[in-house]
């Protein structure tokens, strides 16, 4: 296979997770989109990583990894102490600050 | 059969045989049995009672901290397969222990953390 | 998607695995910091409850004093290395924005320790629980939490990673390690708690957004360049065998993850929101530290990595530095609330900074470093300011409520009244040599856009000193509204952290030679 597609395969879903984000309105479903774009990175750091010729790009996928693991029981705390008091995940109710 | 493709062939065959038996089996039960359907069969089947409620429940908070706890626990040890690779080559052996041990020392921390705040009673 | 040349298996295999060289002298300001969180955490799970908040507040000012000496030493040392196989670079600016940080770092954890304006302290002790329910009304008059003290360390020991960071993938593990304890600092508010965990979620989903933006340009980097470190970019640029493509389109995604930090427009939504909502100390420690470590990085970035791109990112981030300050100064004189105001206010300040950065010179460096530890201190003693002003409710952050407030409290208001005049920038405080410095190293250039940024900047400087002036107005010169808020006497920790930060913004507005001799001889990264 040309290693090339991947990248674009890469892009792809990078851009299907960007535009979940700015769309969507459910907290959870908003935080599942930045997680596509974040394996999206993994995906192009693996590809890259072949096509280099270096192992560091699966290496990093690693890290990538650990980190967005880090991010995501930091996230879903969040949202849930949120969605405990207002019985809601959507982003559209979360409207205190405004001025 | 023999040869390159011959192997194959006897493959497709039994998938071809898989898939007939299927097909036979269910089109013989479907001209065999008798068909009434009514409101009550098309229920979700629940041991027995009728379905209460909405399809959406919440589940216990301790569940969800176990989940965070799994989700960290699990994802840590992606590093730890690299390390098992080499840590026994030349010019690592003591070093690429103990730095592995700080490593798993912190993940530990952050259990022993939930252990004395009493996250992991189950009550 | 030709062009490529794909490795075969034994020329991946065949790698070169070896343990880096570390030099823990070096490292010692991170290590410490971090190995005292990880004791903090101990501290909070084994030590008895009463005692708590002391060691843990004892813990954190031993460990940045240490951390803080362990710069100074390096710094005498007079060190300029690579270490960790090329992953930290232990040089000028590093050690400059460490020493700030360890500094501001103290200052902002007196305000996050204080517990004489609230019994209990400014935080709640469980923010999972729901707001108004019977468990919280029982915890409102329990101890606030002492975890803030390990996490605070934690983002602090990220942030000086930060700025020594010389891989985009060091950088990337340093930003999580500093944003995720501020994500929850900010939900752990024991006053108006909706408001503080709606910031906290859209700190944390704007803040992830832009973090994967960073990875995905990290990705294409490596993919330019085989490697993610500076030096490496750096030279592949040089070369520049592949197309370029890869190369511009990375760097505009890391730098979307990076302006997203320093709240550059139009990266900067979360700010005035986050500001307002987050507990008022957490507040202070973000505004001055987090805006030091993002620059830091920032700059390393440009001037390292991407120097030889200089003619091509110069327009876009220039326009970029054009637009925060016009926005953050037009906005800042709409507001009406206190923290609001000095949110969009910061906003303008990153676009200021971004002026000095844009010089490329060593003058643009060490002036962008001596604003970065000047702003820091001014802005720490504004919002300790802000948490005196109090009613029954909290804090009464609203501007009407502070109106006549110099009849009440002299004192109080006559502080507030020089920090705004050190924000918009007029002679003898450190607004004004810092803004003189960093204008002037753009002049100094003596090209097309540093000129156009400094216009803007001076213009921009005029509109922002109305807002500041209209609170000094209102203070000395309103009515008392109804019913005003009471002036709290400030508890030890709190006068120790104006008493820094006012004599800070005085100093290096009288006196600063010696700070920006220090950042001059500092300025210059390795390589």
């Amino acid at each position: 296979m040309e290693p090339g597609y991947y990248v674009v395969l890469a892009a792809v879903l990078f851009t299907i997770g960007a535009v979940g984000v700015l769309i969507r309105r459910n907290a959870i479903v908003l935080f599942m989109c930045i997680e596509l774009m974040l394996n999206a990175g993994n995906l192009a750091l693996v590809t890259f990583s072949r096509i280099n010729g270096t192992l560091d790009g699966q290496i990093m996928a690693f890290f990538v990894m650990v980190v967005a693991a880090a991010e995501v029981v930091i996230g879903l705390a969040i949202i849930m102490s949120i969605f405990r008091t207002r019985r809601s995940a959507s982003v559209d109710d979360a409207n205190l600050l405004k001025y | 059969m023999g040869g390159y493709l011959g192997s194959y062939a006897t493959l497709g065959l039994l998938l071809a045989v898989g898939v007939l038996f299927f097909l036979v089996a269910m089109t013989a039960n479907r001209l065999l049995r008798t068909n009434r359907p009514s409101a009550a069969k098309s229920t979700t089947y629940e041991c027995g009672l009728d379905p209460v409620g909405g399809d959406w429940a919440q589940a216990q908070i301790r569940y969800y901290v176990y989940a965070y706890l799994y989700v960290l626990f699990a994802v840590e040890a992606v590093f730890l397969f690299p390390w098992a690779v080499i840590f026994d080559d030349p010019g690592f052996g003591m070093t690429a222990v103990v730095e592995m041990g700080i490593f798993v020392g912190v993940l530990a921390l952050g259990l022993l953390y939930a252990w004395r705040k009493r996250v992991l009673q189950w009550t | 998607m030709n062009g490529f040349t794909i490795a075969t298996p034994a020329q991946v295999l065949a790698i070169d695995v070896r343990l880096p060289d570390l030099d823990y002298a070096a490292m010692a300001p991170m290590l410490v910091l971090f190995g005292a969180a990880c004791l903090g955490v101990l501290v909070d799970a084994f030590a008895p409850r009463q005692s708590r908040h002391t060691i843990q507040f004892a813990l954190s000012f031993i460990a940045l004093t240490v951390a803080l000496l362990a710069v100074i030493r390096e710094a005498r040392v007079g060190s300029r290395e690579l270490t960790a196989d090329v992953a930290l670079a232990i040089d000028g600016p590093t050690l400059f924005l460490q020493g700030t940080l360890a500094v501001l770092g103290i200052v902002a954890l007196l305000l996050v320790g204080e517990r004489a304006l609230e019994k209990g302290g400014p935080f709640v002790s469980q923010a999972a629980i729901p707001v108004g329910s019977e468990a919280d009304r029982r915890q409102a008059r329990e101890e606030g939490a002492t975890e803030v003290f390990p996490l605070t360390l934690f983002a602090l020991s990220g942030m000086m990673l930060f700025v020594a960071a010389n891989d985009l993938l060091t950088m990337f593990v340093a930003l999580e390690v500093f944003s995720l304890p501020l994500y929850l600092l900010c939900a752990l508010a024991r006053r108006r708690r909706l408001v503080s965990q709606e910031a906290a979620l859209k700190y944390f989903l704007l803040g992830a957004f832009a973090s994967a933006f960073f990875i995905f340009g990290m990705a294409l980097l490596y993919g330019f360049a085989g490697t993610v470190s500076f030096g490496g970019i750096h030279d592949a640029a040089l070369l520049a065998t592949t197309s370029p493509l890869l190369l511009f389109t990375g760097l505009a995604m890391v730098a979307v993850g990076l302006l997203f930090k320093i709240a550059a427009v139009p990266f900067h939504v979360w700010t005035p929101d986050v500001y307002q909502g987050a507990p008022t100390s957490v507040t202070a420690f973000m505004a001055a530290c987090t805006k030091v470590a993002a620059f830091g990085g920032l700059l390393r970035v440009l001037y390292v990595a991407f120097d030889r791109a200089r003619w091509d990112i110069e327009p876009v981030i220039g326009t970029i530095a054009i637009l925060t300050m016009l926005v953050g100064a037009i906005l800042a004189v709409t507001q009406t609330d206190i923290k609001r105001l000095l949110a969009y206010s910061s906003i303008a300040n990153a676009g200021y900074l971004l002026v000095g950065a844009l010089a490329f010179s060593k003058e643009g460096l060490s002036s962008a470093m001596f604003y970065l530890a000047a702003y820091g201190f001014t802005v720490i003693a504004a919002f300790a300011v802000i948490t005196l002003v109090r009613d029954d409710d909290g804090e009464a952050t609203h501007l009407s409520r502070w109106a006549g407030l110099g009849r009440e409290a002299p004192l109080v208001a006559g502080v507030f009244t020089f920090l705004m005049l050190a924000f918009a920038g007029i002679p003898l405080t450190s607004g004004f040599t810092s803004k003189f410095a960093v204008f002037g190293a753009a002049l100094g250039v003596g090209e097309a856009w540093p000129v156009a940024l400094v216009i803007v900047g001076v213009v921009t400087s005029m509109i922002l000193a109305f807002p500041y002036l209209r609170v000094v107005v209102m203070m000395w010169l309103s009515e008392p509204a109804e019913q005003s808020p009471t002036v709290a006497i400030p508890g030890a920790f709190t006068s120790a952290a104006l008493m820094v930060g006012v004599l800070a913004t005085l100093l290096l507005g009288v006196f600063p030679s010696p700070v920006l001799d220090l950042a001059d001889r500092a300025a210059e990264f390795i390589r």
